[in-house]
């Protein structure tokens, strides 16, 4: 345990001291952080106030409310799995490098290597996103995002099973790779593409019915789903309370994605937590059993 | 004396290339070994299989009584590797990296701290604990992998080219901590050089060519079975030597002449004892060992 213990210590050092891992890491969130407060944060206050202003009487903090639980839901949503890869991208560099040679001389189990990464990657992940979760409700608290205490402690929920997501697929994603090359080929996809493909970007309901049943295969879309509602929930109750009838919040839900359908059939939160859950069970299998099969290749 | 590595009728192919080929040699515990060839050879194949890195196709690897088939563990716990190219932690520093690879062996706390005073010591990089490995000069950087390789005292140190790239004094500091290590610690060095005259120094040494032993012996045996020996003959005029009819060649206020062997050597000098009056018998060197055994000379491992 001792030795696992090391092992993580160094994997987290390297990755807070690798100043070129760790600012690639908080990209794809300064990012979008960028593009909503310079125009996206308008597009979607623009979109909401003509629809909702002639019918119903909202206040400006609402609507305000409402773009800042989008904000923060895309933000996690994102950063959870880009900074997890990131994080993990330490396990391919070991490999380029050939430092990886320097730990397999030694007796420490192959398996202990494979939790170690996974573990430090889990922890790097976990700190950053905690940290980016803390601004994101700070910046809610100051814009006024209408959250429960409730909604507070799922959306921690939320970030920790979406890092724990992360963390599984980037293990399994990096156990194939070996160079440099490779390790901005896969950041520069994830960084890029997984945006778009969890609907943090732009919702999935805006998107084609084909592409639309397509990405509801994906489980990150039903994380990113999950944030979004814990983020939004407050301001959506407050707008019920301000007059806006259910049939009405329910179409937002639909179009912001807090409602997902599967084939037309909605995927409640509980399930939701399911399909998150059991995925991170079976990517976390996936990467134990390549684990024991790479060793029983090499004997 | 013990034969601590016993390798017999060792086989690996990477596809239709034959990177070791029945290679079969024995070294016994406590000596200088060196393991010559080219790049391409098949000496870091044999290594990487030494060390459990790389699955063989066939043969047997016995290290230190442990079959590597079975007790690869036990194998690695035996071995200190210096590779080639330093394989430690740039970012972060001495102390951590030393630290981090101490754990892989189960040495922490107090153990650590007190091993590593002792090889800070040894190999004088105290003051430099602190600084990041990647800030270190080659010299530097080559110390601390040599303390990671001796962490948990290994009964065998491999060394994989450990000096290419050093300056002289550098060198010297490395040969004499490990030249400690063998008489303290009767410790196995296994050399992988391009430095011949760091071969020549080993007590024995192994060629191998294409996968495959070309010549083994000590460097005497080696020098007596692969090369001639000099005399290097001095005050002498061109005629004079014309004289003795042996092949030989002008170098600076000298004459060299090329004879089968010592006894050759003797031969000419009673029979001509009028032109010997200032003159030294050498012996050839490895250099000339390993042009004669596989036809290339070793230039910074590069074939020639």
């Amino acid at each position: 345990m001792r030795t696992v213990i090391a092992l993580i210590r160094r994997n987290l050092k390297l990755f807070f001291k690798d100043k070129g891992m760790f600012f690639t890491s908080l990209i794809t969130p300064v990012i979008l952080l960028v593009l909503y407060v310079t125009f996206l944060g308008n597009v979607y206050r623009d979109s909401f106030t003509p629809n909702l202003h002639g019918s119903f009487s909202l206040s400006d903090s609402l609507i305000d409310g409402l773009v800042c639980g989008q904000l923060i839901s895309s933000i996690l949503a994102v950063s959870c799995v880009t900074v997890a890869f990131c994080a993990n991208f330490l396990m391919v560099q070991d490999k380029a490098n050939g430092i990886i040679k320097d730990l397999k001389i030694s007796p420490v189990n192959s398996s202990m290597l494979s939790m170690s990464y996974y573990i430090a990657s889990l922890l790097s992940t976990l700190t950053i996103c905690f940290a980016a979760t803390g601004i994101c409700l700070a910046y809610a608290a100051f814009v006024g995002c209408y959250m429960s205490a409730a909604d507070v402690l799922l959306l921690l929920l939320d970030v920790l099973l979406l890092a724990l997501f992360g963390t599984a697929l980037s293990s399994i994603i990096n156990f194939f790779l070996s160079t440099q090359g490779q390790i901005s080929a896969v950041g520069t996809i994830i960084s890029a593409g997984y945006g778009f493909l969890c609907g943090a970007y732009m919702p999935i309901s805006s998107f084609g019915t084909g592409l639309q049943k397509a990405l509801s295969f994906l489980p990150g879309t039903y994380g990113t789903s999950l944030v979004r509602n814990h983020a939004m929930q407050g301001a959506l109750v407050e707008m019920n309370r301000q007059g806006v009838p259910m049939e009405v919040i329910e179409e937002i839900k639909d179009s912001l994605d807090c409602n997902l359908y599967f084939f037309e059939h909605q995927v409640g939160i509980p399930s939701m937590y399911i399909i998150l859950g059991g995925t991170i069970v079976i990517l976390i299998g996936i990467y134990i059993f390549l684990n024991v099969m790479r060793k029983g290749i090499r004997k | 004396m013990k034969e601590i590595i016993k390798i017999d009728h060792l086989y690996k192919s990477f596809g239709d290339v034959k990177a070791v080929h029945d290679l079969s040699f024995h070294v016994k515990e406590g000596e200088l070994f060196a393991f010559l060839g080219v790049n391409g050879a098949g000496k870091s194949t044999t290594i990487n299989i030494m060390c459990g890195q790389m699955s063989k196709d066939n043969g047997s690897v016995i290290i230190d009584g442990h079959n590597l088939d079975y007790d690869s563990d036990a194998i690695k716990r035996k071995l200190g590797v210096v590779f080639q190219n330093s394989v430690l932690d740039a970012a972060l520093s001495v102390y951590d990296n030393l630290e981090s690879r101490a754990a892989l062996y189960g040495i922490v706390g107090k153990v650590f701290r007190d091993r590593l005073s002792v090889l800070s010591e040894m190999l004088k990089f105290e003051d430099i604990l602190k600084r990041p490995v990647g800030k270190l000069s080659g010299g530097q950087r080559r110390r601390i992998d040599i303390a990671r390789a001796l962490f948990h005292n290994p009964k065998i140190l491999i060394l994989d080219e450990p000096t290419t790239g050093l300056d002289p004094q550098t060198r010297k500091i490395l040969w004499n901590v490990i030249s400690d290590f063998r008489k303290t610690e009767n410790m196995t060095v296994f050399l992988t050089t391009h430095y011949m005259e760091e071969a020549s120094e080993a007590d024995y040494v192994v060629i191998i060519d294409d996968g495959k032993v070309s010549a083994e012996g000590t460097p005497l045996e080696l020098k007596n079975d692969y090369t001639g020996d000099y005399i290097t003959l001095y005050g002498i005029s061109q005629d004079e030597i014309k004289l003795l009819g042996t092949e030989y060649e002008a170098i600076k206020d000298a004459y060299r002449l090329f004879v089968p062997n010592t006894r050759a050597a003797t031969e000419i000098i009673i029979k001509n004892p009028e032109l010997f009056h200032d003159y030294e018998i050498t012996k050839g060197k490895m250099d000339d060992v390993f042009l004669a055994v596989t036809g290339k000379k070793l230039v910074g491992g590069v074939e020639k």
